[in-house]
């Protein structure tokens, strides 16, 4: 029976099928919540899907002297990614299908495999705009990876587990929103940075870089990459709602508290100007990892009382 | 791709096909890291021969051409080769023909730059105020439209005059579309001059001294944000300007902010200049006879364009075409300062310095360069040459 169940939760839910639709669902409402915003129409609902179909359907080109091997497989790694780190998240205020203590590190690197499965794969073709955009998809990791690292961290602490079962439990009793505003406030623009939305979308800049790192890829390739970014769309709004605000008891608290936390994305991305690689650096360092630091302060000194 | 790959030299070529690049232009940026250390610009795809066909049509014909040489500015472009053929001609349009004109071109004027802020804002990755001052645009393409019955081309010009006159509704229209457009306009001076995230990207980037914009011969807006008091409409007035004076719009920082700066008020200076006229306008005819045959002679027009001083020369050999017609557009004068200001600033804000001239391919390319793919061997063609290249090519797809 335990078998049967591994093979529903890996390929129905909450991985698999209902995540690839709930991921593409969630695209469509920030693509389309962010036109609203900007005063324009937006897609129709089946649009990211009908992208996906298309694109899937399309031929792939592999450029000369790309490495097929990590071409190929580097999608393919990053989507399961996002797949495998759906388990130990309550998707759809479901509790996890699977948990054990410190699921939270091991589920954070799992989305950011996709972030270094573009920086290689830009790095893996010698396209000029992939190179760049391969530096600044990878320079942009390490510095928002660690402030958004500590402020998922600082509510384990407060929890006193590092698992995402147990801190969500914790959290439907303790509104950490409250507690932790500056925490809540990175991990929220740390996702925005991880999924490299506007203001933080310096690394597939089109208007200097084409599509940056994926600037070489088409059809399947590019397919999975997109499915790998609507995957962790929902997950990383999954998890900041669990753990930030009130935790995700059940699907109906887990809808509302997402597309809320999209809504404020979508305004965070039709509000500023992108940022220069330089000037995301110097705002994560500067600002973002100082602010976490100080709640990690205010926790330890509260802990002590 | 493999010329380009000697150590410590990586080039990045934008265009002819790329997304910054509304039209096609080529550009090479040698990097080191983010910050761009050489740059190379190559123009002329977008060549199409207009000079040349000006002088096969006849002077009517002609108007109809040269008003598409650009599609953003194509009044002042009908506005400089009637000038022109009417000083030929020796003819002299009416004063309400002529309030018109300027009267259009300052609607134009609001039309091209409220579509370079969200040029701008694109390039700089702000594409919320990209939509919106895209859709306020929207405002005086339906007054252009409700004047000349087109978005585009206007087709308001004649020799001798105007083809269409100015009655009390349209007035009336006019005035709420220029009261809605300036509450806006002042709106965007706001973002452009407050937004902290959106100064980051303009304030202090590609500052162009004053003394650089004279030596690389930068003209219009542009060069006005470096403090270059340079507007043919104020330096000597064709059309109305004279009965309608225009106050010059400088800035003496130079930066990308100051040509925000200075665009956004040249708009405030249109509106003011529009209500000017509506409240003045000449009564009279509206089109001087012109003749088929135009007197010998040569004439030199400059007229501002909203991207700056826009010249024509003709030479008339006494019938009914022009013996030699050229042109020079803004942009061509500009394209200097893109290539010096790059230098030293990094990828990020190329795109940015390359819009902040408002740039228009298609209108400044006058000559093609031919490169052969395989050597690289440059060579320019004459009109003999080239129609023998083409016949010669097309003979051999044949075979």
């Amino acid at each position: 029976m335990s078998g049967l169940w591994a093979i529903v939760a890996l390929t129905i839910f909450p991985g698999g099928l209902f995540l690839l639709a709930g991921g593409l669902a969630y695209e469509w409402a920030d693509r389309k919540l962010l036109a609203l915003l900007q005063n324009r129409v937006g897609p129709r609902w089946f649009q990211p899907l009908a992208d996906t179909v298309k694109l899937l359907a399309k031929e792939e080109i592999i450029p000369d002297k790309a490495n097929k091997l990590l071409y190929i497989g580097l999608p393919v790694v990053a989507l399961a990614g996002g797949l495998t780190a759906a388990l130990y998240v309550p998707m759809a205020g479901i509790n996890p299908a699977y948990g054990f203590p410190g699921d939270l590190i091991v589920t954070l690197y799992l989305l950011s495999l996709l972030t270094l499965c573009i920086g290689l794969a830009g790095t893996n073709t010698l396209d000029r705009f992939s190179m760049i955009g391969a530096t600044r998809t990878l320079t942009q990791v390490f510095s928002y990876e660690a402030p958004f690292l500590l402020a998922l961290l600082v509510p384990a602490v407060a929890a006193g587990s590092w698992q995402i079962g147990t801190i969500a439990t914790y959290a439907e009793s303790h509104w950490l929103i409250l507690a932790q505003p500056l925490g809540f406030i990175v991990a929220l623009i740390g996702l925005m940075g991880k999924l490299e939305m506007p203001p933080f979308d310096a690394p597939e800049a089109h208007t200097e870089i084409s599509a940056g790192a994926l600037t070489e890829y088409s059809g399947r390739g590019l397919a999975l990459f997109h499915l790998a970014r609507a995957v962790e769309l929902i997950i990383g709004l999954t998890l900041v709602a669990a753990i930030y605000l009130g935790g995700v008891s059940n699907p109906l608290w887990f809808l509302v508290k997402t597309l809320a936390l999209l809504l404020a994305v979508a305004g965070i991305q039709s509000l500023f100007t992108r940022l220069r690689i330089d000037q995301t650096v110097g705002l994560w360092w500067r600002y973002g990892t100082i602010l976490v630091l100080v709640q990690w302060l205010v926790l330890i000194l509260l802990k002590r009382i | 791709m493999t010329a380009n790959r000697e150590p410590e030299r990586f080039t990045i070529s934008m265009g002819p096909q790329h997304p910054a690049l509304k039209e096609p232009g080529s550009f090479q940026f040698t990097v080191d890291g983010e910050i761009v250390t050489k740059a190379y610009v190559r123009l002329g795809y977008a060549h199409r021969g207009i000079e040349k066909a000006a002088e096969q049509r006849n002077w009517i014909q002609d108007l109809y051409l040269l008003e598409r040489i650009c599609g953003i500015c194509s009044h002042i472009h009908a506005t400089a080769y009637c000038l022109a053929a009417e000083q030929l001609a020796h003819v002299e349009a009416p004063a309400r023909a002529q309030a018109i004109r300027v009267l259009v071109a300052e609607l134009e004027r609001i039309h091209s730059h409220f579509l370079w802020i969200g040029v701008s804002a694109h390039e700089a990755g702000f594409d919320t105020l990209f939509m919106y001052s895209w859709r306020d645009r929207e405002t005086v393409m339906d007054l252009l439209e409700k004047l000349t019955g087109n978005r585009v081309n206007y087709s308001a010009n004649v020799l001798g005059g105007v083809k269409f006159d100015i009655d009390r509704e349209q007035t009336a229209a006019i005035l709420a579309g220029i009261d809605f457009l300036e509450e806006r306009a002042r709106h965007y001076f706001d973002v452009l001059t407050k937004d902290t995230m959106f100064l980051q990207r303009t304030r202090g980037i590609a500052v162009m001294s004053r003394t650089q914009a004279e030596v690389m011969g930068a003209i219009g807006p542009t060069a006005r944000a470096s403090n270059v008091a340079r507007d043919v409409r104020v330096e000597s007035p064709y059309a109305a300007y004279k009965q309608y004076p225009v106050t010059m719009a400088l800035d003496t920082r130079g930066d990308l902010e100051a040509r925000f700066v200075v665009r956004v008020n040249e708009l405030f200076e249109s509106f003011r200049l529009i209500r000017q006229i509506l409240a003045s306008l000449p009564e009279g005819e509206l089109a001087a006879r012109f003749p088929r045959r135009v007197p010998a002679g040569e004439v030199v027009m400059r007229v501002e364009a909203p991207r700056g001083e826009l010249y024509y020369f003709i030479k008339s050999n006494g019938t009914d075409r022009p013996e030699r017609l050229k042109v020079r557009t803004p942009t061509i004068c500009n394209m200097t300062s893109v290539i010096k200001l790059a230098v030293g600033h990094q990828l990020a804000d190329v795109p940015m310095i390359l819009a902040g001239i408002d740039p228009c391919f298609s209108c400044n390319d006058r000559t093609v360069q031919l490169k052969d793919a395989g050597n690289g061997n440059s060579s320019l063609m004459t009109w003999e040459n080239l129609r023998k290249h083409g016949i010669e090519h097309y003979a051999r797809l044949n075979k």
